[in-house]
């Protein structure tokens, strides 16, 4: 309760346009937005450069925050940077879905060819399919209820429970 | 990772299959999750997070800039608009307390002494003229309708007539 009442008087200052309340948001999340965009990407630049994005997007949109769930709010501007980027991508290279694919993989290639490394779970979470892979780590970084979850991407909650069960099911078994 | 919206996964699978199944599937999201929480991703950098704050604070100023301009602009023409009224006002309304005069406001035709009287049919040279003929009428009436008359009335009418048969019995009319 406490911690939600703190939460609420830095989300006032930043509406008040207070650097400092700002870098009080930063500190707060850009742990878990960094891991989101990192386990997404599987490449740090581009995950510093969406983190980036993303705190530029909260500056500009703060005052649209109505109140609810800050985390739902922000998760949500978080995942619509991803979908832009994904979107971006796919309009530069005229990926289809199949070649779509390819390029995922090419991502963690890339990192490897940068010498970078790699966890085992990076690895085999490039196996899942995009939209399998953001609703795991939407649910495990934003820490959003599954209710709040199946609102932010429009579907009834079974539909997210079962998808969310079956893609960790399968992460499971490619981990093992 | 502490999960702070962490609901009751079996209750919640319950609502869609029995109590067996939804406990079966509970387990298999909290296991898998247990995979995640023993593999953290990266955490970000701190040059990254000091950029982050670095370009924030660069943005905040000049938002606040652009604030302060634009309520700036608002004032000014706020001020230029009371100028302009002001003026106006000032203008129309210049007479209050002076000694009224026969200058016309901008606002109508009618001339200020008469605007400003007590007794238009006094103040109106046209007006006490206009105003004497109607009464000189009425008194003539007034006399006729009494039977005072004392002018020639009839004879003027016999006069008339007699002229009428002169002019109707000679040529003069036609040159």
């Amino acid at each position: 309760m406490a911690k939600n009442v703190d939460l609420a008087q830095i989300i006032i200052g930043c509406k008040n346009r207070d650097s400092k309340c700002f870098s009080q948001v930063v500190d707060m999340y850009a742990s878990r937005c960094y891991g989101y965009f990192y386990r997404l990407t599987g490449n740090n630049d581009l995950s510093d450069e969406l983190l980036s994005e993303l705190f530029v997007k909260l500056v500009e949109k703060i005052g649209s925050y109505k109140g609810g769930s800050f985390e739902g709010w922000l998760f949500k501007i978080a995942s619509n940077i991803f979908h832009d980027y994904l979107r971006g991508k796919q309009r530069r290279t005229k990926l289809l879905d199949f070649q779509k694919k390819q390029l995922e993989s090419q991502i963690t290639e890339l990192k490897q060819s940068d010498n970078e490394q790699i966890d085992k779970l990076q690895i085999q979470l490039t196996r899942l399919d995009t939209d399998t892979r953001e609703l795991i780590m939407l649910r495990f970084y934003s820490q959003l209820s599954f209710k709040e979850i199946a609102q932010m991407r429009s579907e009834p909650i079974g539909t997210t429970l079962a998808k969310l069960h079956r893609g960790l099911k399968k992460l499971r078994e490619l981990m093992k | 990772m502490n999960d702070e919206n962490q609901e009751n996964l079996k209750e919640l699978f319950e609502k869609f299959m029995d109590a067996k199944q939804a406990q079966k599937y509970a387990e298999d999201v909290q296991k898998a999750e247990e995979i995640l929480r023993e593999n953290p991703a990266p955490e970000p950098d701190d040059m990254l997070i000091a950029n982050i704050k670095a370009e924030i604070a660069m943005r905040l100023p000049g938002r606040r800039t652009y604030v302060v301009e634009h309520i700036g602009y608002k004032l000014a023409c706020a001020a230029v608009t009371i100028m302009i009224l002001a003026a106006i006002g000032l203008k129309l309304f210049d007479n209050d307390g002076g000694e009224p005069d026969n200058r016309y406001n901008y606002a109508n035709i009618i001339p200020t002494v008469i605007w400003e009287s007590d007794d238009i049919a006094a103040a109106d040279a046209n007006l006490v003229i206009f105003t004497a003929e109607i009464e000189q009428i009425e008194d003539e009436v007034l006399t006729l309708q009494l039977g005072d008359y004392d002018g020639n009335g009839e004879s003027s009418v016999t006069e008339l007539e007699m002229e009428l048969i002169e002019i109707n019995n000679s040529d003069f009319w036609k040159g």
